[in-house]
């Protein structure tokens, strides 16, 4: 067994501490130990980009991150994301535009573009393709969110 | 399994983590993008200590000192993205960082870890060759002072997973001679994808550009043998010549000629030396003066 | 709306762009998946699998996992003698008794307080294995005297020997054949000597596997009683149902099935796999909710693929252009047990019949045992394979007349009204609208002419386009005893809706579809709709969510529920009005006069004034579909859907000649789908299979070596990523379907279907090189056009 570690870090804006083990990843300790099943697991090897949430204003996939590395951290998840402005703007809009169909990819996806769009609030449609990379979708064929991304962008 | 992690560390100095270092028994977290997966399928071991290195300070920053550009091994590769010195003296790692995974992986992977891991593939590896630059381990012997060494980046890597870094050493920095302002280069990696496919092949190029000649040649593949390598025989070949079709050809074949790849799921042998051919010589024609 | 207020003119929802119901949800991260649930006490589950592709399990030996703290349960085929085999030939049991057949086979299964010390167990099971010869070549599995791989009939019960009375797992075959398909149409001879141009060539088509963002799961619970309660993701819950009551021995009445919104699907959830009743065994034996969920490499070791082909296909055509014959062999790769990808051939003959007129045709297939991962289901099931071949050999008689291959289509295409030989009856077709639109949208007679041209200058990066057309059921197919759809609609009090459909959601969007036609019929905004799909205790039976069906099935059930009900409004409203039935409409939550549009009433009002009076009624109601298609008769012949969907899709693509990546640019698809009824929801559909075709075309490849999957992983196993998905201009051809609910047919598969075909016919076009088998990864290509690359042989002795 491995030792635990206790840690505190600020998750969706509310400060949290808790106990992990030490190999124990980011995602599971969302999803196992506080519960919060929004972000998801596609793959465990940061392939999918299913499980990406923000760590101090910046995407990561959570699978690769240590949990005991959230000690100190800020932590957005897509609970917290579309509880802010920008993240209702692109629900509503990935759900206008069609981007969601099974919405198993959509959490990660719509992490990963509000990270772009903070970052490039007038990205257009080949920097949301490149930024997108690492968020596969099996079901849309990626135009409809591409689309539904691209609209967010130019409502702002 | 291995026995596991008995201790969770997080040095908040150089001095610390080089410290903690010396008693062996250390795995280190650097972005985690790769240890992660390899602990969880089982590839890799943890050892009785997890040290993070995160908040160690000087392991970051970039910053030209004479004329050298240092990088602390915790810059991620986005931060390297985002550099104006890297983008501007450093073009060939910039480009190789702009074909590095995906977003969320440039987030957190480190130029540290993507040279430790020393993946024949890795995207990083090819232009530190190309770039002549020198490696930076530290480490603290009992009871005395950070002692350092540098390292050549072609000496490094001395097989798949493996280089000269000791255990008891720390990977604190790259540290990159300051290329002439009219230093070409250029990068190429093999894939369908921008940035996800990991490389079939890869080749960085870098010379200085007099007329229709090539002088301080660097050439260097990545995937073609268990570390990435320079091509001294290619090299050669263009140093100094004019910078013509038989000049090309003779370099592409010379190249060809020089790469000993492995077959495996991604390509055959064959394709890997076709491929080193094919786009050497197409880099080539791309650095003729026009 | 006040009563006194004039209703709107109607606006109809068909034809809309209409958000999916559950996407606020999912897009929140609040949709709980099935990954997303745990239940209270809970245990997990992993299975234990083999080491060897293919050996004799000479002891297995659990007692130290057993001991390990933590752990509930270990199990063996010892511990359920009563299991019984699964799949669609019943030649699999979930825990091997004594002999493992692919690497993938299961072998004991564990249920612990957490994964961790489950995986922990699984690594303290000790194996005793004896190898045996392991058969990975269907050729060589086809051979007489090849090494058997299910030699004799094994027992259920744990134990190699069968015991009177103990069930018989599988009777065991003679040979490696696992199935067998023969179809014909006139007379193939007869057809060769009409030809004035015969072609051959032999096609490779290759594993790829579905790839559902949410990997593979389910959670098992008994009650008390011994009811069985299960978490999953299936597309066929009623068939399932079944099949896990004759397997616990109980009552289907005592199988509850509940479907969580569900990760992707695509057909690989149609058969059940050994995790399902892994997980039932574990909860059954230790009283616990057991959740057994896949990892990622698991779900690619252990999924089902899509069915790996060896097609010969030769054809012939007259001088003037017209087919005479098609000829064409297929063995199946079956991989180590049998499931529905051994029955592709159902759709492939009807590519190979009926996509165009052929007199003369003549279909053969062998699905041979081997010791390599076995097939399932997949989106486009065979036709992808068979459109491959079909499609390639259009263009090469095409181009051996030096006619255009438009015009050689054009000239073969199928007209509405057409009955096939082989029983087919295309009510409607619009493949000829489908092709010129295609054509004329992406300039491909202009494009093909001047990319060829260019073939021989000195540009190293060249240009193709290519066309692929299909055809497919849109109809539902009649496979299983009845292709029908239960529909049970009630409308409260303050006309709220509640659709309870048998029809599942699968991410494709039946919920939404399937409310719009109800809106549609009774005059109501979609706010005032709730549907219930996901329960078998509750949703009344469905066969499923494949072939394409649930929008024509369950769209046409909901339809008619919905007109029964609105039938009853009518009834009573005319009999409060004085107006006559005929002269009533409903429209924005009233019933109104058709004429006028004058309301009568306002429709909750209705619907209390007859439920609080003295005859006490509530609007409820409801319908089964049964589509008027046939089953095909023993020579594969009869009109087994009530509508056929048809496509044709011209792609443009760049190749590089230096580096053989190929690069898809545009698909300019023509789609007949009847009618559009959510154009949102169609456009995703048919966007989303472009890129799943584009995959199966250029980047996936499940790379199967010695029985062994060696790319279990994303990072090998290539899915298109967002910068490669290829400019799309999608054109809908509606062509009204009689049958259809308002016109439409189901498109789910068809966008998948033709776009490899297509590609394929780009890459000759931009290179003079035709390449016959698939994927089109870069080293294939620039093999191909270094001559390095073998075409696949046929060497089959059968």
């Amino acid at each position: 067994m491995h030792a635990r570690a206790e840690i505190e870090f600020t998750l969706n804006g509310v400060k949290t501490r808790t106990a992990v083990p030490a190999d124990m990843s980011a995602l599971a300790m969302l999803r196992e130990v506080l519960k919060l099943t929004g972000t998801k697991y596609g793959c465990g090897e940061g392939e999918c980009g299913a499980c990406t949430i923000l760590v101090d204003g910046t995407s990561v996939n959570s699978c690769l991150m240590f949990a005991v590395d959230c000690d100190g951290r800020e932590l957005v998840t897509i609970e917290g994301i579309v509880s802010q402005p920008r993240g209702e703007a692109l629900r509503r809009s990935f759900v206008e535009h069609g981007a969601v169909q099974c919405g198993f990819c959509t959490p990660g996806v719509m992490v990963q573009a509000s990270h772009l769009l903070d970052a490039n609030p007038a990205a257009d449609a080949q920097a949301i393709k490149r930024a997108l990379e690492g968020n596969l979708c099996r079901c849309t064929g990626y135009r409809k969110i591409v689309e539904a991304v691209e609209a967010a962008a130019q409502a702002e | 399994m291995g026995p596991g992690i008995e201790r969770y560390v997080a040095p908040r100095t150089l001095d610390e983590a080089a410290g903690l270092l010396r008693g062996g028994n250390v795995t280190l977290l650097a972005g985690g993008t790769d240890l992660m997966p390899q602990t969880q399928a089982g590839r890799a071991q943890f050892q009785p200590v997890l040290m993070n290195l995160r908040r160690v300070p000087e392991l970051t920053g970039i910053e030209q000192r004479g004329d050298a550009i240092r990088i602390g091994a915790l810059t991620t590769i986005t931060q390297l993205m985002q550099s104006a010195l890297v983008r501007e003296r450093l073009g060939v790692l910039w480009q190789a960082c702009d074909h590095f995974a995906s977003d969320q992986i440039r987030n957190a992977a480190t130029l540290g870890g993507n040279v430790c891991n020393a993946s024949p593939a890795g995207d990083t590896l090819v232009p530190l060759l190309v770039l002549d630059a020198r490696i930076l381990l530290a480490r603290k012997p009992n009871g005395a002072a950070l002692q350092w060494r540098a390292i050549p980046a072609a000496e490094f890597f001395t097989g798949p997973g493996k280089t000269k870094r000791a255990p008891f050493e720390l990977l604190a920095a790259i540290e990159i001679p300051l290329p002439a302002a009219a230093f070409y280069q250029d990068f190429y990696k093999l894939g369908t994808r921008p940035g996800l496919d990991i490389s079939g092949i890869s080749i960085g190029l870098g010379a200085v550009r007099e007329a229709n000649r090539l002088r301080g040649v660097r050439v260097a593949f990545g995937a073609v043998a268990p570390t990435p390598i320079r091509a001294p025989r290619t090299e050669s070949l263009l140093e100094g010549k004019p910078l013509d079709a038989a000049t090309i050809e003779a370099a592409a074949e010379a190249a060809a000629a020089e790469v000993h790849p492995i077959s495996d799921v991604r390509a055959s042998a064959w394709y890997r030396v076709e491929m080193i051919r094919n786009n050497l010589r197409r880099m080539l024609e791309d650095a003729r003066p026009r | 709306m006040g009563a006194a207020e004039k209703p709107r003119t109607p606006e109809s929802l068909i034809g809309k762009r209409i958000p999916k119901l559950d996407a606020p949800e999912k897009a929140s991260g609040r949709t709980r998946y099935l990954q997303d649930i745990d239940l209270p006490g809970e245990l997990h589950a992993k299975i234990l699998r083999s080491t060897q592709v293919h050996a004799k399990i000479r002891s297995i030996d659990t007692s130290v996992a057993k001991a390990l703290p933590g752990v509930h349960a270990v199990i063996t085929a010892a511990d359920v003698p009563w299991q019984r085999p699964i799949g669609v030939a019943k030649d699999h049991l979930p825990l091997k008794t004594d002999r493992v057949r692919s690497l993938r086979d299961e072998i004991a299964a564990v249920a612990a307080d957490s994964e961790e010390i489950a995986e922990a167990a699984l690594r303290l099971i000790r194996v005793e294995y004896e190898s045996l010869p392991p058969l990975t070549n269907a050729l060589e599995a086809m051979k007489p005297g090849a090494p058997l791989i299910h030699p004799e009939p094994h027992g259920a019960n744990g134990s190699p020997a069968l015991k009177p009375g103990a069930p018989v797992a599988f009777a065991g075959k003679p040979d490696n054949v696992a199935m067998t398909f023969d179809y014909h149409q006139g007379d193939v001879v007869q057809g060769e000597r009409e030809s004035d141009v015969i072609v051959e060539d032999v096609f490779r088509l290759h594993y790829v596997t579905h790839c559902c963002m949410g990997v593979s799961g389910v959670i098992a619970d008994f009650d008390p009683g011994g009811n069985l309660l299960l978490y999953s993701n299936t597309q066929v819950p009623f068939l399932h149902k079944r099949e896990f009551a004759d397997m616990l021995g109980i009552d289907p009445g005592r199988v509850r099935i509940i479907q969580p919104p569900i990760g992707g699907g695509f057909g690989s959830k149609l058969d059940i796999y050994p995790f399902e009743p892994i997980a039932i065994f574990l909860a059954k034996i230790t009283r616990r909710p057991v959740k057994l969920v896949f990892t990622r490499e698991e779900e690619f070791l252990a999924s089902p693929t899509r069915q790996p082909v060896l097609l010969k296909l030769r054809s012939g055509c007259r001088k003037d252009g017209t087919l005479t014959f098609r000829t064409v062999e297929t063995v199946h790769d079956n991989g180590a047990y049998t499931s529905w990808g051994a029955t592709t051939p159902f759709v492939m003959m009807q590519t190979i019949s009926s996509l165009y007129r052929v007199p003369h045709c003549r279909y053969h297939t062998v699905a041979v045992y081997t010791n390599n991962p076995y097939a399932g289901s997949f989106r486009g099931y065979g036709n992808l394979q068979a459109t491959f071949a079909v499609e390639a050999h259009m263009d090469k008689l095409a181009d051996a007349l030096g006619m255009d291959p438009l015009e050689f289509r054009l000239r073969n295409a199928q007209d509405p009204g057409e009955v096939t030989p082989q029983g087919m009856h295309f009510k409607t077709c619009g493949l000829k609208e489908c092709l010129s639109t295609a054509a004329a949208r992406s300039s491909y007679r202009e494009k093909r002419r001047e990319y060829a041209a260019q073939r021989a200058d000195c540009n190293p990066v060249k240009r193709g386009v290519g066309m692929a057309s299909m055809l497919h059921v849109g109809g539902g197919a009649k496979i299983y005893p009845s292709d029908g759809c239960g529909t049970i609609l009630k409308i409260d009090d303050f006309a709220h809706v509640t659709l309870i459909t048998g029809a599942s959601e699968i991410g494709q969007g039946s919920e939404t579809v399937l409310s719009q036609l109800v809106c549609e019929e009774l005059g109501l905004p979609l706010s005032s709709v709730t549907v219930v799909n996901n329960d078998t205790d509750i949703t009344p039976w469905d066969v499923g969510v494949h072939a394409s069906r649930t929008t024509f099935i369950a769209g046409n059930s909901a339809i008619g529920a919905a007109k029964k009900a609105k039938a009853k409004i009518f009834a009573a409203a005319a009999a409060k009005s004085g107006h006559s039935e005929d002269a009533l409409d409903l429209r924005g939550a009233h019933v109104v006069l058709k004429a006028s549009g004058e309301p009568v009433f306002e429709l909750g009002k209705l619907i209390r004034s007859l439920h609080f009076s003295d005859k006490a009624e509530l609007v409820m109601t409801t319908h089964y579909y049964e589509p008027p298609s046939k089953h095909q008769d023993r020579e594969f012949k009869g009109d087994v859907s009530a509508a056929y969907a048809w496509a044709t899709q011209v792609a443009e693509v760049e190749v590089d000649t230096r580096t053989g990546i190929v690069r898809l640019l545009k698909i300019t698809g023509a789609h007949d789908v009847g009618r559009v009824l959510n154009r949102l929801g169609i456009e995703g559909q048919i966007e989303g299979g472009v890129v799943m075709g584009q995959g199966y075309a250029l980047t996936e490849n499940l790379i199967v070596e010695d029985g062994a999957i060696r790319n279990p992983a994303f990072r090998d196993y290539k899915l298109v990523t967002a910068p490669e998905m290829p400019d799309m201009d999608i054109s809908f051809i509606e062509t009204m379907d009689g049958e259809g609910p308002q016109g439409a047919k189901g498109v789910g598969e068809a966008p998948a279907i033709c776009v490899a075909a297509a590609v394929a016919n780009a890459i000759e076009n931009a290179t003079g090189v035709r390449i016959t088998s698939l994927p089109f990864t870069p080293e294939r290509v620039y093999r191909a056009l270094h001559g390095e690359l073998a075409a696949p042989v046929w060497e089959a002795s059968a």
